[in-house]
């Protein structure tokens, strides 16, 4: 499996994916009246060196399983949306009150906290209805189409995302764990799935993919802080454990490596029953990898 | 059934509504209950629950029964279309943006959770509508529900509720009745529907403005004058009052015109609430 992963070319399929999805995000969010609001949206979806890992995470479930990848867009597009419409207001003043996303100003600090509310409140909307008027309906039933926006919503809501941010607002003891994996494991869970049912998967293959994804996600996150406590001075540390909670923070580096190492494993594992779909599995293979090792770097507009 | 055994010549349109708001309460209790965290699902409770005149849930209910839908069907949509709303205003409420204090006679939102927490209770009750609507739906064709969802999604996009907050007419809109897709009804009613709810939006608007100048805050349940004091662009301020009393009779008188091909007994609700929504005083 190792060795499969390492062979197939991620940051080509990758690139590739995201310049689609970076071309399909443009015209899903055209300038209109009032311009204010669609340029505030624009900035953000559209924002440069922007990984696309929930799209690209949602179209490999969904080839794994046979299913046409333009079946798979419209929602690849959703995700993203959704996904920058929490970060958005995540670095609001009254949330992190974070000045940068992706090394450039957040949203409010451009265009002042009330557009990028309402900036925020139109991409949840728009990450739906571009679902519902893009998907096409001969690759897939309504049943599904329903399944996903379903999905979608509960992974951003209230026992989602929104919980993951609240109680890292709020805080309380022992809930790093509960914090990253809502958080940062939503999204990865949300994508794959999505994908899988957008494909028809049966749905104990909707589960493994479940598992899979939020492992994935919260890979991807716990090696972020790794990597960041590395680089940073020890004034920038003091910012980062008041600011949120990480397993760096709260374990440590030799905790927080093991439990990069679990995650590895354990999203490996619920692979294991898709060896079955051949090659179409390698994928998802190789973004465990990616997110544990970071063998290369994509998406930077360097 | 009540109705049809005593036919009366004026529709009861008081307890019409207590009726089938009662029914909305009822089931939008039903639907967000409390979980973990607690905070943040009492957060939206408090907003949601916090009464209302439930006019926009009324509508989608009245407009699914006009072309032959019925109650049941269209719960999920309405109890949806409330979420929506209540959402729009604990975030139009916020400081960042209309900064008000009080609501509906309560505290805002986030003067009692805080505005960190009201971000989130918005965002959850925004999301929570679409996976309720998708998920409680029952008795019609997926078909008819993805079209419904859509619509839902368009009336408070960019095309909706957002950009009437952008471009501050606070056109809110009363476009929930293209819900009446999920009744069932042909493109042709959902046309006239959308149309009558276009006007009754407007008209909505329009009186509010009104009763914003005219009007005290003890009356309102809100800060009045606050229109004023915020420099907005009203419709007393542009027209005067007397001409938008004229336009607010306007488009009662348009927002009928368009129940006439309809089933009049039927449409009965839906005149007594443009009726309503043009003689309110709160």
């Amino acid at each position: 499996k190792q060795q499969r992963s390492t062979q197939f070319d991620l940051k080509t399929y990758w690139t590739k994916l995201i310049a689609e999805i970076d071309q399909k995000l443009d015209q899903a969010i055209p300038i209109k009246y009032p311009e204010g609001i669609y340029e505030a949206m624009r900035y953000s979806v559209l924002a440069k060196g922007a990984k696309r890992a929930p799209p690209v995470m949602c179209v490999a479930a969904c080839e794994l399983f046979g299913g046409n990848r333009l079946a798979a867009f419209p929602t690849a597009c959703a995700l993203e949306m959704v996904h920058a419409a929490s970060l958005i207001h995540d670095d609001l003043p009254c949330m992190d009150d974070d000045p940068s996303r992706r090394g450039q100003p957040s949203n409010h600090t451009i265009y002042g906290v009330d557009m990028a509310i309402l900036a925020g409140d139109a991409l949840f909307p728009l990450g739906y209805e571009h679902i519902v008027s893009h998907t096409p309906s001969d690759l897939v039933p309504e049943t599904c189409i329903l399944r996903v926006i379903a999905e979608i919503a509960r992974a951003v809501g209230s026992t989602g995302m929104a919980a993951g941010q609240f109680l890292d607002i709020e805080g309380g003891p022992n809930s790093v764990e509960f914090v990253q994996e809502k958080k940062f494991g939503e999204m990865g869970e949300c994508s794959a799935v999505c994908g899988g049912l957008l494909a028809g998967a049966e749905d104990d293959e909707v589960q493994k993919l479940r598992r899979y994804g939020r492992a994935v996600g919260v890979l991807y996150q716990v090696v972020d802080d790794l990597l960041d406590a590395k680089t940073q001075s020890e004034e920038d540390e003091e910012k980062t454990k008041k600011k949120g909670k990480s397993y760096v923070a709260v374990y440590g580096v030799d905790k927080a490596m093991e439990v990069a190492e679990e995650l590895r494993t354990k999203a490996k594992k619920e692979l294991d029953g898709f060896e079955k779909y051949g090659e179409k599995v390698v994928p998802l293979y190789s973004f465990v990898d990616y997110a544990a090792d970071r063998g290369f770097s994509v998406g930077d507009s360097s | 059934q009540e109705e049809e055994e005593n036919p009366k010549p004026a529709f009861d349109f008081k307890s019409y509504m207590l009726q089938k708001g009662n029914s909305v309460n009822q089931a939008l209790d039903a639907a967000v209950s409390i979980r973990d965290p607690k905070k943040i699902h009492e957060a939206m409770r408090y907003s949601l629950l916090a009464g209302g005149k439930r006019v926009r849930p009324v509508l989608c209910i009245a407009a699914c029964e006009l072309v032959g839908g019925n109650e049941s069907i269209a719960m999920p949509a309405a109890c949806a279309v409330e979420m929506i709303h209540t959402m729009s205003l604990i975030h139009d409420d916020l400081p960042c943006m209309d900064n008000d204090d009080l609501r509906r006679g309560k505290p805002t939102n986030h003067k009692v959770f805080g505005e960190d927490v009201a971000v989130l209770a918005g965002d959850a009750l925004l999301a929570f509508a679409f996976e309720h609507m998708a998920v409680s739906t029952v008795g019609i064709p997926p078909s008819r529900l993805v079209k419904a969802v859509g619509e839902l999604a368009k009336s408070i996009g960019t095309e909706g509720l957002v950009a009437g907050q952008v471009v501050d007419i606070n056109s809110e809109g009363l476009k929930d009745v293209g819900l009446a897709i999920l009744g069932g009804g042909s493109d042709d009613e959902v046309e006239k529907l959308r149309t009558f709810a276009r006007c009754i939006g407007l008209l909505f608007q329009v009186v509010d403005d009104i009763l914003d100048v005219t009007k005290s805050s003890q009356e309102l349940g809100k800060t009045a004058g606050k229109d004023l004091v915020a420099d907005k662009v009203t419709y007393p301020k542009l027209l005067g009052l007397e001409k938008s009393r004229e336009l607010a009779d306007k488009l009662n008188r348009e927002a009928q015109q368009q129940l006439s091909g309809f089933d009049q007994e039927k449409a009965s609700p839906l005149i007594a609430l443009a009726n309503y929504i043009a003689y309110r005083q709160n």
